[in-house]
């Protein structure tokens, strides 16, 4: 068992590099976080029939999530119970079946064993066909249409699991129609670990000004100004940053939702029309969120970027690589044309070829190739960004800390991964559930950001 | 897809080949706007689909432009692109990376407009960064090339690139 003491101080925010390396961390990684969490699995947008699948991972297990006929949705393992072959070779599509290529093994969309060539012939009849059903994925829920499965029958339901994440989510994931994901996901590789992009997405405001300096520059508009850090914006009123009891978190830049599009003014448009309906059903401050631009992120390999409408999760393949899934994450009650219009300008920004996302690609493979080094790997990676100014806001859920450039998010995503990384249990972590603010940064910790009045 | 029966004449074709190698050095030698600027068309549509496995027996439709792709651009996309490239702030590029582009299996054909050639291409792209890192891209390009005196532009290209999980970190750069 790794000691996570020895590699995260969660009081000086400082992690060692060995988090991005060691093949031991990874397997207890496989094991605690991903055999114990909710993952990402899709939206049911993208499986709306009765018989639509889609294949996924979580971790590194192969995933079939299929829809009933019944209209409900099951997850299970991408694998025959005979002798382990890889069921469905497809991507996404609509079938009765799925049939192994092996020795011809035929499951039923629900994932039971429904067929079995020569059964009479050669089991006489007594093979248990119940007894070889595909593996079911333990639980499998639905956050307003964001589909997640979990392999511990012991963790909390999806609802709490989010908590007060799901409180901001809803922001925009329970007005507008709901939001939906569209398109089919592209996918490519990077040589990095999965907690690099992960940790960059929920809460790396500090970087957008120089690693994207070049692609700011060109889009021009209000984000222009932070182009190679030149100009910075007054800190004090810029946005906040935010962490949840499971790690999952966010950075917002209030106001600025649109800023990394091109050509925003349908899209401002569609927020303008809709913000009195948000404001009505969730309040003020979830108005002030839902024209904000996010870079958040969904413990422990699910990111997206609200406002920039894109949304990725980061497929563990090993301790030094990933697989990047990218869709454009929409409300559903935009018109067809402005998805269409959102949908090419999210891809331009953060798809494959995107005018952003080759910023990121290189640095997020260095930040893991240089501890391939000994010496390098006993070094540490700071994150102590703004942490005099964590604390509880007397309106807002969650840590959230004292300005948008912070890295609050980022220390909370190590809390809570170090807590999973100790836990026995889901018990031991439900201990906590009351407790882990006090715990972290003392009982009267009040966010610089809260202190500064800005509402 | 025009009229694809008219074979192009030795001459023609030759012509569009030069055009072809002359545009992969463009690239290879990061003269983006020159290549934007003397061989693509002010109408192009130049699009990479995001490709699925499907099954063999699936039955929705193939991938339209109207389902966009990892490049769905038009001439100021394309414009904006090589204009983030010219900024000097993109440090991926610096020290600059190293493209080389292969070209081959051209076959030019005439349409039903004079003006208009429909052309299949083959690519391999070869990118070389940092110390060691490298990667290779094979696809197959379908142009509609508008014939402007000896010289031609591209009003459209579909490029195919055979394969779902793009092996490489991203796609930026021109195939
Ligand atoms: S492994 Fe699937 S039928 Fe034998
Ligand atoms: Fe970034």
């Amino acid at each position: 068992m790794v000691n996570v003491d020895n590699l995260i101080d969660l009081e000086n925010g400082i992690q060692s590099k060995k988090v991005f390396w060691d093949q031991e961390v990874y397997d207890q990684e496989i094991e605690r976080i991903f055999g114990r969490s909710w993952l990402f699995l899709t939206h049911e947008s993208q499986i709306p029939e009765p018989g639509d699948f889609f294949t996924t991972y979580m971790g590194e297990d192969p995933i079939i999530v299929a829809r009933q006929m019944d209209g409900s949705i099951k997850a299970f393992i991408n694998s025959c119970t005979h002798r382990g072959n890889q069921v469905c070779h497809a991507d996404s599509g609509n079938t009765r079946s799925f049939n192994c290529s092996y020795h011809g093994w035929s499951f039923g969309i629900d994932g039971e064993l429904a067929m079995v060539p020569l059964e009479a012939e050669v089991y006489f009849n007594k093979l248990d066909k119940a007894a070889h059903r595909l593996p079911e994925v333990t639980q499998v829920d639905n956050y307003r249409g964001f589909i997640f499965g979990c392999f511990d029958a012991e963790a909390p339901p999806l609802q709490e699991w989010l908590g007060d994440m799901a409180w901001y989510m809803d922001s925009w994931a329970d007005t507008g129609g709901g939001a939906e994901l569209i398109g089919t996901p592209m996918k490519t590789i990077l040589k990095c670990n999965w907690k690099v992009p992960s940790e960059n997405f929920i809460g790396d405001g500090y970087h957008v000004g120089w690693t994207h300096s070049a692609a700011l520059q060109m889009i021009g508009g209000p984000l222009s100004a932070l182009s190679g850090n030149g100009e910075l914006p007054p800190m004090d009123d810029v946005g906040a940053q935010i962490t949840t009891r499971h790690g999952h978190g966010f950075g917002v830049i209030w106001e600025l939702g649109h800023a990394i599009h091109r050509d925003p003014g349908d899209y401002i448009q569609f927020q303008q029309q809709t913000l009195p309906e948000v404001i009505e059903k969730k309040g003020e401050w979830r108005g002030k969120f839902y024209t904000g631009h996010w870079n958040s992120g969904l413990f422990p390999n699910c990111s997206f970027l609200y406002g920039t409408n894109t949304f990725k999760i980061w497929h563990p393949k090993g301790p030094h690589e990933i697989e990047v899934w990218t869709w454009t994450l929409v409300q559903k009650n935009m018109s067809p044309e402005l998805k269409r219009e959102i949908k090419k300008q999210a891809i331009q920004t953060f798809g494959t070829a995107g005018t952003l996302e080759s910023d990121d690609g290189e640095n997020m493979e260095t930040c893991t190739r240089t501890n391939r080094g000994f010496q390098t790997r006993r070094g540490t990676m700071n994150s102590s960004m703004g942490m005099d100014g964590d604390g509880r806001h007397p309106e807002l859920p969650g840590v959230l800390g004292a300005s948008f450039i912070g890295e609050t998010s980022y220390r909370g995503f190590y809390r809570f991964w170090s807590e999973i990384m100790k836990a026995d249990s889901w018990a031991d972590i439900h201990k906590n559930d009351e407790t882990w603010i006090d715990n972290w940064l003392g009982k009267d910790a009040v966010s610089g950001m809260a202190a500064r009045n800005i509402a | 897809m025009a009229d694809q029966e008219e074979l192009a004449g030795l001459e023609l074709a030759y012509q569009v080949e030069q055009f072809y190698n002359r545009e992969a050095r463009f690239m290879n030698q990061r003269q983006h706007r020159q290549w934007l600027e003397t061989m693509v068309h002010q109408d192009i549509h130049y699009w990479l689909p995001i490709n699925e496995n499907r099954f063999a027996k699936d039955r929705r439709p193939e991938v339209t432009p109207e389902d966009g792709g990892i490049y769905d651009d038009n001439y100021g996309d394309l414009e904006f692109r090589i204009s983030r490239l010219e900024t000097g702030q993109v440090w991926m590029e610096d020290p600059p990376s190293r493209i080389r582009h292969l070209i081959s299996n051209v076959e030019v054909y005439h349409t039903d407009d004079d003006k208009l050639l429909n052309v299949y291409s083959n690519f391999h792209v070869y990118r070389n960064r940092r110390q060691r890192d490298e990667t290779n891209l094979i696809g197959g390009r379908v142009d509609l090339l508008v014939r402007e005196g000896d010289s031609f532009k591209i009003l459209k290209r579909r490029i195919n690139l055979d394969m779902r999980v793009v092996l490489d970190k991203n796609l930026y750069f021109f195939m």
